[in-house]
């Protein structure tokens, strides 16, 4: 069986997991930050691709009167 | 005894992310075509989170060895500081994490050839051929070599000559960079059982190969240049550049060692010089690149 911590041994665990509680809460919120900026490009792009006219098999868009009904 | 956050970071060797983050940033700067930068800022992002996965495993399987070294007993896990579990749960959940993101943000190509480069190097290098080969550099240079490639995929979406020359020139690179360092610590690396080249082919080889390598990167690193890929002055720095390398390696190449009293000067000098070759060779890359972006 280990050996009970004295206190000193104990604050010094506490404050490494501490610090370390502390570096995991900032990644996540960075994460948090980043998937949202991630997001927002991807819907853009997406938004962006569907307003544009489809291309035709020889890479021009389709005019109205060839895209047309 | 609870690890710091330190210790973590500490497992995914700050330094060699150093030169990780910059070349996959060249690959994506100089790569044809445009990315969003918060797309961009993702992809090295993750190519910088693999590598450091990557090497959270390699330092969990080589806790044993990191001991019985001068230059690595101090490292977390031989240390005592961290448990050998936490670190390989760490460094799967890096490598993981990282592939996936870059998976869904930019793209599956690149998230292979990223989840490649993790496996290359935290096995095919460092379970397989480190303690197998003393070829263990030459092939597992490849590991090195892939950011640059990741970060062109990045951009265009495809992997083209280009991006497989600036992956061939890290590759050709790797080995007087690494036997140069090899050749000043060799007695750690044979006190622990690794066969790296002084230790078992003998200095003199080591120093011929060192040369060898040095005179082929030359002609390698011109060859984006002479295909038309580079302008001037990514060839006209590429030039100077390899006759610099190749003239510290002819120094390293054709001298003997004078035993323990020896400071191994140009040895280490050569090593230094390697870091510094390589960071501006592919700052050339960019700054050619932006160039002709703007009509010079």
């Amino acid at each position: 069986m280990s050996q009970p911590l004295t206190p000193s041994e104990l604050a010094a665990f506490r404050a490494r997991q501490r610090s370390r509680s502390r570096a995991l809460a900032l990644v996540l919120v960075a994460l948090v930050v980043l998937f949202f900026a991630i997001t927002l490009v991807k819907l853009k792009t997406e938004r962006a691709g569907a307003g544009r006219p489809a291309p035709t098999s020889t890479g021009l868009p389709l005019t109205g009167s060839q895209g047309g009904q | 005894m609870a690890a710091d956050w330190r210790d973590f970071y500490a497992l995914t060797k700050p330094r060699v992310m150093t030169l990780v983050i910059f070349t996959g940033l060249c690959g994506l700067l100089a790569a044809p075509g445009h990315i969003n930068p918060v797309l961009g800022f993702a992809a090295i992002l993750c190519i910088a989170v693999g590598a450091g996965g990557a090497a959270a495993l390699n330092m969990w399987w080589e806790s044993d060895l990191d001991a019985g070294m001068k230059r690595t007993r101090h490292r977390p896990v031989p240390a005592g500081r961290m448990e050998p579990t936490s670190a390989r749960d760490f460094g799967f959940a890096l490598s993981g994490g990282a592939v996936m993101v870059m998976g869904l943000a930019i793209g599956w190509l690149a998230a292979v050839t990223l989840a490649f480069s993790i496996f290359y190097y935290a096995w095919i290098y460092t379970v397989w051929l480190k303690p197998r080969t003393p070829q263990n550099i030459v092939i597992g240079g490849g590991a090195g070599a892939f950011p640059p490639l990741i970060g062109w995929i990045a951009v265009s979406g495809h992997i083209t000559l280009m991006p497989v020359l600036l992956f061939l020139i890290i590759f050709v690179w790797t080995p007087p960079h690494f036997w140069a360092l090899a050749l000043f610590v060799q007695i750690d690396y044979a006190k622990v059982g690794i066969p790296m080249m002084p230790v078992v082919a003998g200095e003199r080889s080591t120093r011929r190969q060192i040369l060898a390598y040095a005179v082929l990167l030359l002609p390698l690193t011109l060859l984006p240049w002479w295909l038309g890929y580079t302008g001037r002055i990514y060839g006209v720095s590429a030039l100077a550049l390899g006759i610099v390398f190749v003239a510290l390696s002819v120094k390293v190449g054709l001298r003997h060692s004078r035993g323990n009293d020896d400071a191994m000067k140009p040895e280490k000098r050569l090593f230094g010089y390697s870091i510094l070759y390589l960071f501006v060779l592919f700052g050339m890359l960019v700054v050619d690149h932006v160039a002709s972006s703007y009509g010079a």
